[in-house]
């Protein structure tokens, strides 16, 4: 599992590429702290190349939403595959995220 | 504008010296002014258009010098150094304000002017509350201005007028002013009374809504949301979470305000009619869906997002219409229409489809 930072025009972006599940669940919270740092901006999570989810992976999805509503910034999950949509779907996580495809 | 373009005789000049020494104490105070109040205006959950400090420039201190020096003993005498000015959205509220700027400070009451009852029974015009305020541990005194966003507007449009600068202003100007500030007057008592009587309307809809007088209420966006702190999906919630023992993680439904109107709920006892029906429809949807997974989490947007497709499955709803309420859910997205597709194949087979 990799995580990329870009940071460009006030807008943090965590590419992720690979399988999001328990194993590799502390190590991509860790890379995904400096959004949670910089939750005021808008901060995006590329899910282009992001093949799995777990709920692990869900929890790390939420702490960044919890630091952008505290903070006042706003998370877009972007270009995730059809079926992290459905994960989405199945635990009522739809409707907690800007989704955008690109 | 600099001091130096003023005639003060010496004993100004000493007053406009002791002002520069203390300069940053004054900037300090009229910090602290600022950030006490605004602390306690969110204790109390005060919400006010704004709150602004100044420390009066040395240009201006230099001007009121120049025009009445004579009248100032010393510095101490200028009760308007610092001056800060909270405006309110209603009139009820500069009450408010003004008790907590009791609580706060020492108030010089003699020299404090209440301008709202200052008006004769047929004269209007200026408005505001002013308070000259001491605080602990610092010798000058400062004001406090409070008053509503109108009374604020009228205020400054008076004052474009250049009414005290001593020039002729028409009759008639000045009558269209004091009608004005009539006008707004009564706007400002209309908006306090309409804040009111909405304030009585959600006590009494809270009211009916705790007596379980659900087909009463009209559904509405505070309507719904008194409905929703009784947690009327927490069961169906709490039931799904168990298939997987899974956490909950608690979000807004507000947005299933659209959703349920647009699923024909007038009132808070048809919601609560739909949630008896398909409640249990929208569990064996969920439960088909995470029942053969490990996810442990799930949102509390999950058990009327599921209740709502089984709703909507069981009336012979189709693809377009799932659609439509992962429309108004998630935004719209193609995407939608694909997991509508899935979802009605994996729900025909599902035993409530069939009961």
């Amino acid at each position: 599992m990799e995580v990329k930072i870009i940071e460009k025009d006030n807008v943090l972006t965590a590419v992720l590429n690979g399988r999001l599940d328990t194993a590799v669940s502390p190590e991509v919270s860790a890379a995904l702290q400096p959004l949670v740092d910089q939750a005021d901006k808008t901060l995006v999570l590329d899910c282009k190349e992001l093949s799995y989810i777990s709920s692990s992976g869900l929890r790390i999805f939420l702490t960044v939403r919890k630091a952008a509503a505290a903070k006042g910034g706003k998370v877009i999950v972007k270009d995730i595959n059809s079926e992290i949509r459905q994960v989405f779907m199945m635990t009522g996580f739809l409707n907690l995220f800007e989704i955008q495809e690109s | 504008m600099s001091a130096k373009k003023y005639q003060l005789d010496p004993h100004c000049e000493a007053i406009l010296e002791e002002y520069r020494e203390h300069l940053p104490q004054f900037e300090q105070v009229k910090n602290q002014v600022l950030s006490l109040l605004k602390e306690v205006f969110e204790e109390v959950g005060l919400i006010v258009a704004s709150i602004e400090g100044r420390v009066k420039t040395e240009g201006s201190l230099a001007g009121k010098l120049e025009l009445k020096g004579s009248k100032y003993a010393s510095l101490g005498d200028i009760t308007d150094i610092v001056g800060v000015r909270v405006i309110t959205f209603y009139i009820d509220d500069v009450d408010k304000v003004a008790s907590a700027v009791d609580r706060l400070f020492e108030i010089d009451w003699e020299n404090s002017v209440d301008k709202r009852k200052a008006h004769e029974i047929d004269s209007f015009g200026y408005m505001s509350l002013h308070y000259i305020c001491r605080t602990e541990g610092f010798p000058y005194r400062f004001e406090i201005q409070m008053r509503t966003v109108l009374q604020h507007a009228w205020a400054n449009m008076n004052h474009d007028t250049g009414y005290k600068s001593g020039v002729e202003v028409p009759k008639e100007y000045l009558r269209n002013l004091s009608r004005l500030a009539g006008m707004l007057e009564l706007v400002d008592e209309q908006f306090s009374q309409i804040r009111s009587d909405l304030t009585d309307y959600r006590r009494r809809v809270q009211a009916l809504v705790a007596s379980g007088n659900l087909d009463e209420v009209q559904l509405d966006g505070d309507t719904f949301r008194s409905y929703l702190q009784l947690k009327p999906f927490d069961k169906l919630n709490k039931r799904i979470a168990a298939v997987n023992q899974a956490e909950i993680q608690e979000v807004s439904l507000m947005p299933y305000l659209a959703v349920f109107k647009a699923m024909g709920c007038k009132t808070l006892g048809d919601i609560d009619n739909l949630i008896k029906k398909y409640r249990e429809g929208g569990y064996q949807i969920a439960c088909y869906q995470i029942g053969l997974t490990d996810l442990d989490i799930i949102s509390s947007s999950l058990g009327p997002q599921d209740l709502c497709i089984a709703a909507i499955v069981k009336n012979g709803g189709g693809k377009r219409d799932i659609t439509k309420l992962f429309d108004a859910l998630n935004g719209e997205s193609p995407s939608n229409e694909m997991m509508a597709e899935m979802l009605l194949e994996q729900v025909q087979d599902l035993p409530f489809m069939n009961q």
